[in-house]
């Protein structure tokens, strides 16, 4: 094989993702009716921030060589300490602060914390304590939707406080601004992860962590670190999903885990670390939330969202194994 | 006799009950490559990583260019440009050549206080670094996983050489190396020395030692039992060392210096 035509290979295999959304997305715009607007599109985006900033976070431990399944319960625990202190009806104690503006620091100052904390418990555990990261963040994932329930007792939290609301509402170029904090999100994360050392040492962890250790690099300190961004940013993504619902529920954001799994996935971060980016990430975020949309706009019953989700899953880890074959056999 | 490196005085290493080093000494000198041989559960692993960081010696002392040394982790020994350049295990073949000579020392450009890798910089210093030690990779940004076993060891040894590194230790540095790569990589290790580095070399491979050693030293069940020079010793009468068979050359244990190879 030639130099050039392995190049050509690696970027396809690189950006496969964002050759299947612009694929994807061609195929809906051809065959479904009304999928080719403006309007769809911005909604694809907006539907997609919630996920996506979660998937920020998953990804970062995942390409570290890690796991974080907590990331779900995280968000639904941040979502519902913002939901009881700033919600006026059900369970919310509508707590009012002046200038009302001030309940937005403090609300996201709130929920960024009680993620960071959790990631801080799980990182601690399984780097120092050296204990298998996909139990002990099964077990957060259990017990943090366990203190979701608790603190709710199942019911759930209205009317989120103006000001916060403010951001599902306030667009910017017909985005609301809850969708270009994901998108900030994700050029930020991207930019550290390739342009700084921090995320070229994540990077290097996650290919080998013995190396980096000989290298001197402080492995323990950066992976708990990972670990309580992860939780931080699910932290993040928790108040904007209670922005986005305006309160919060005890079940809120069941089943979330998985779909950022499948971005994660389809976004080419390997599962086995070290490999993978961010961008490509967001695209798969995208690409969930286009396929997402064509299943709404045919009629089809919600009930089937969770049997294709399920095979994209599949197909996902699939594609995994079948692209490190294929860099083998290029290697 | 050269100025001496690294002296071991000795050392002793238990664990809990069990002694995996009963008493080693032995030295190196600067520009010195010494073979370290041994059977499998001789020490020769504990040894190492007393030296190169990673494990505490219980009783006994190192000195290191006459100054006591203690590694408590790798980025100690790796402070005191100590090294340990293992089969695979210092690379990360999932990034470029760049990022992995600059590992932990990566060059910055602050922006707003912020570092951010400084590519353009570090790739220069490599290349520059890989072609005065007559190293050729085609292209410095291709993952270390598309580089071939000799390529790889060539970048280790000259990051090492590259950072200031003054004792180097090879485990096992050809076991995954075709004929003509190990000679190539037998060359490097004779030039390294040759700039006064000193090079320890844990080995399996007689010939290998041969090659490329001044001075052999074998280590039996925690104490050293032979150290010649290799002028004035045979495969056989090193084999013999190794398991035991003659005790000619198994000095008590703390015994220092060369010792005559059996007749």
């Amino acid at each position: 094989m030639t130099p050039r035509m392995r190049k050509l290979l690696e970027f396809t295999l690189d950006n496969l993702v964002w050759f299947m959304l612009v694929f994807v997305l061609a195929v809906f715009s051809a065959l479904i009716p009304n999928y080719f607007q403006l309007g769809i599109f911005a909604n694809i985006i907006e539907a997609s921030s919630v996920l996506g900033v979660m998937s920020i976070g998953l990804a970062l431990v995942i390409i570290a060589g890690h796991m974080d399944l907590s990331v779900e319960s995280v968000a639904a625990l941040s979502a519902m300490a913002v939901g009881i202190l700033f919600c006026s009806a059900g369970i919310g104690l509508g707590i009012k602060l002046t200038p009302a503006w001030l309940a937005v620091p403090v609300s996201l100052a709130l929920a960024l914390a009680v993620g960071g904390l959790i990631g801080l418990f799980n990182g601690w555990l399984i780097v120092k304590v050296k204990m298998n990261a996909f139990i002990i963040t099964l077990a957060s994932y259990i017990w943090v939707r366990g203190i979701v329930l608790a603190v709710s007792g199942g019911r759930s939290a209205q009317d989120l406080a103006p000001a916060i609301r403010w951001f599902a509402i306030q667009r910017f170029i017909g985005l609301p601004l809850t969708a270009w904090i994901a998108i900030l999100c994700f050029v930020l994360f991207s930019v550290i992860m390739a342009k700084t050392p921090f995320g070229r040492h994540l990077v290097m962890i996650g290919g080998n962590e013995t190396a980096t250790y000989r290298a001197g690099i402080r492995v323990t300190r950066y992976l708990i670190l990972a670990f309580v961004l992860a939780g931080a940013i699910a932290g993040l993504s928790g108040w904007l999903l209670a922005i986005r619902t305006s309160g919060a529920t005890a079940n809120l954001g069941i089943g979330l885990l998985f779909n950022a799994f499948a971005a994660v996935v389809i976004g080419g971060v390997s599962l086995k670390g070290g490999v993978g980016a961010l961008p490509g990430v967001y695209a798969g975020v995208l690409l969930l939330s286009a396929i997402n949309t064509a299943i709404n706009l045919m009629g089809l019953p919600a009930v089937y969202t969770q049997v294709i989700h399920g095979f994209l899953v599949l197909a996902a880890v699939l594609l995994d194994t079948f692209k490190t074959r294929l860099r083998q056999k290029l290697a | 006799m050269r100025e001496p490196l690294l002296v071991l005085d000795n050392i002793r290493k238990n664990y809990g009950a069990i002694e995996a080093l009963k008493g080693v000494s032995f030295s190196i000198g600067k520009g010195e490559v010494v073979a370290l041989l041994g059977d499998n559960g001789a020490g020769k692993s504990t040894l190492v990583k007393i030296i190169s960081g990673g494990l505490e010696p219980t009783s006994g002392r190192m000195i290191f260019e006459g100054q006591d040394y203690v590694a408590r982790s790798p980025a100690e020994a790796k402070a005191a440009h100590i090294e340990t350049v293992y089969q695979d295990l210092s690379l990360c073949t999932n990034v470029d050549v760049v990022a992995n000579f600059f590992m932990g020392r990566e060059l910055t450009r602050r922006v707003m206080g912020i570092p951010f890798l400084d590519e353009r910089a570090m790739e220069a210093v490599v290349a520059k670094a890989l072609a005065n030690a007559g190293t050729r990779i085609p292209s410095l940004r291709t993952k270390v996983e598309h580089l071939s076993g000799g390529q790889r060891q060539a970048i280790e040894l000259n990051r090492f050489v590259h950072w200031g590194g003054k004792l180097v230790l090879l485990d096992e540095p050809f076991a995954a190396l075709g004929v003509e790569q190990t000679r190539r990589g037998l060359d490097m290790i004779r030039q390294v020395a040759d700039q006064g580095i000193g090079v320890i070399i844990i080995t399996h491979i007689m010939q290998q030692a041969f090659q490329v050693a001044d001075r052999i030293v074998v280590i039996r069940q925690g104490v050293v039992a032979g150290d010649v020079e290799r002028s004035k010793t045979s495969p056989d009468a090193v084999i013999e060392m190794i398991t035991g068979q003659n005790l000619a050359g198994a000095g008590a244990a703390g015994g220092m210096g060369a010792v005559e190879s059996p007749a």
